[in-house]
């Protein structure tokens, strides 16, 4: 739905790089995690063209920028716990599938003030409005109960999150935003999506994907840990009895 | 200096998980335990993923435990025949558990009967240990010198298929052990502990093995279930890390050695007496969090990562 949405207006608009007014760009299409990876920052950049002033008493006419970078879908189990003799046991399950492991909105105003409600939830746009493609269960109040858990969760993770002052304008007509990405961030595509509002309307907007993947010997341990377990737990133990054994033999000499 | 966990999918500091290590590693040594009861909740408060600590937790006392054994070994200090018998009841024992903590991980159950099965436990032997040493203790200050070993046959003498331990020089069923070695491989693939803090006191009390060979037999036990316990997590549900436990074992290991010195020079009721207050400090920290409202009643697990 989202997704055809964007290819809707990217159809309309002529060129691909240039939409209408609205040109962006990333600073990187690969992030990748090695062993010291504490989290990185991606830049989203661009220009918008200005044609006319906004007016300054009503602000009709102002243009925003919102930059949003989504994560691979993930199919997610959300458990509630409950009290039961004193103690706390999970005891509600609802699966969400397709729902994004990262999220990140930038915007140069709260998006409140730059698009009703009814506008950023078509595009999926801010914390409120992320939605998973299909829970596990039909009772719409609760699956957003459930829904928001996620985004909590996430939150406190750094995996979603929402900067409603994130577009930072240089000059005129230039922006950036920093997405910050950091080391628990899952592997995968990603896309990194700039929409650009005039009057609560989505006047241009393009999407570019990138990927973020372990590489080195992480992901080496990975793979190895994946496809070939039994070797995998075996050298874990030999190491582990190698080094009880250096050790005893060390501290025997000293 | 950061490291990135592959397995557990997070970085972490890796001196503060040397440290872990090597504080773990000082009391397995001290007490002839592999820690995995310590262990595995201080990765868990942390922040690693509950499975991924269970699992990589007895990697880690495969280490510890193998300091011990070659300690002991040259002191001619492990009952070879009955590590055989409670190894031989370990590793079904672990079979069966990896099995179970598998079917909780799918209920979404692994994370309460993991902390539910620490308190249980750990209250029921630190409590007993604490009594016990206390008795221990009050007898030795009022002049009575306790006996060791009780003249008087327990119920576990009456059993059938005596066996003869010639280490300890027992002469009992083989069953007791069987079943101690059975429900510490049980403990070992679901809560990723060693055992030890029931194999040791199991082994003074109920089979009544002299205090000698006890801890030397306690980690050959320890070091082959958890090798098993390891090589079964990493097969079927991916949760061993190996980067997490290189660097735990570091610790560990060196850990270990200052914690055999530190264990020889302190007496037997001493050290079952520090041994109590730990554990059942460890139970009472878990039960709060069992109890305490959570910061959120939800809780999010991603699939397939």
């Amino acid at each position: 739905m989202r997704a055809a949405l964007i290819a809707l207006v990217l159809a309309l608009t002529p060129g691909t790089a240039l939409a209408e007014n609205l040109v962006s760009g990333l600073s990187q299409d690969q992030i990748q995690i090695t062993s010291n990876y504490t989290g990185s920052d991606l830049v989203v950049f661009g220009a918008i063209e200005q044609s006319a002033e906004p007016d300054e008493d009503t602000g009709a006419g102002r243009r925003d920028v919102v930059v949003v970078v989504r994560g691979p879908g993930a199919t997610m189990d959300v458990r509630r716990k409950q009290r039961i003799a004193g103690i706390w046991i999970n005891n509600r399950e609802i699966t969400l599938t397709g729902m994004p492991a990262y999220y990140y909105v930038a915007s140069t105003r709260p998006l409140d003030k730059i698009a009703p409600a009814q506008t950023l939830g078509r595009y999926q746009i801010g914390l409120d409005h992320v939605k998973p493609e299909s829970a596990s269960t039909h009772n719409m109040a609760k699956a957003e109960q459930f829904r928001q858990a996620v985004v909590r969760e996430r939150s406190r993770g750094r995996l979603f999150a929402e900067a409603p002052a994130g577009v930072e304008f240089l000059g005129y007509s230039l922006f950036r935003v920093h997405v910050p990405v950091p080391a628990g961030a899952p592997r995968g595509q990603y896309t990194a999506e700039v929409y650009l509002f005039k009057d609560g309307v989505v006047m241009a907007a393009q999407s570019t994907p990138l990927f973020v993947d372990q590489i080195g010997l992480e992901r080496r341990l990975f793979n190895f840990a994946h496809n070939d377990a039994f070797a995998y737990g075996l050298a874990t133990v030999i190491m582990a009895m190698l080094l009880g054994w250096l050790s005893s033999l060390i501290f025997r000499r000293t | 200096m950061e490291i990135y966990l592959p397995i557990a999918e997070m970085s972490v500091h890796w001196l503060i998980i040397l440290g872990m290590g090597g504080a773990v590693g000082f009391l397995s040594g001290m007490f002839g335990v592999g820690g995995g009861f310590l262990l595995t909740p201080l990765l868990i408060f942390y922040g690693i993923p509950s499975e991924v600590a269970v699992a990589t937790t007895a990697s880690h006392i495969t280490a510890s435990s193998m300091a011990g054994v070659i300690a002991h070994w040259k002191r001619r200090t492990v009952d070879f025949t009955m590590a055989g018998v409670l190894l031989a009841g370990g590793l079904i024992g672990t079979s069966v558990g990896v099995y179970l903590f598998k079917l909780l991980r799918e209920a979404g159950q692994s994370e309460f009967v993991v902390s539910a099965g620490y308190v249980i436990l750990l209250g029921t032997v630190g409590g007993l240990m604490l009594k016990e040493s206390l008795e221990t203790l009050r007898a030795a200050r009022s002049g009575n010198p306790p006996s060791t070993r009780p003249a008087h046959h327990n119920w576990i003498h009456g059993l059938p298929l005596k066996m003869r331990f010639r280490q300890s020089r027992l002469y009992i069923s083989v069953f007791p052990p069987l079943v101690l070695g059975f429900i510490v491989g049980i403990l070992s693939a679901i809560m990723g502990v060693g055992g030890g803090f029931i194999l040791v006191p199991a082994m003074i009390y109920l089979l009544r093995m002299p205090t000698s060979v006890v801890m030397g037999t306690s980690f050959l036990q320890i070091l082959c279930v958890t090798a098993a316990t390891t090589v079964l997590q990493a097969t079927s549900n991916y949760t061993v890390d190996i980067m997490l436990a290189g660097v735990l074992i570091l610790g560990g290991v060196v850990g270990a050695q200052f914690g055999v010195r530190t264990g020889s020079r302190l007496r037997g009721e001493q050290l079952r007496l520090l041994l109590a207050i730990l554990v059942l400090a460890v139970g009472v920290r878990l039960l709060i969090g069992l109890v305490v409202t959570p910061a959120d009643i939800f809780s999010v697990a991603v699939e397939g990562q």
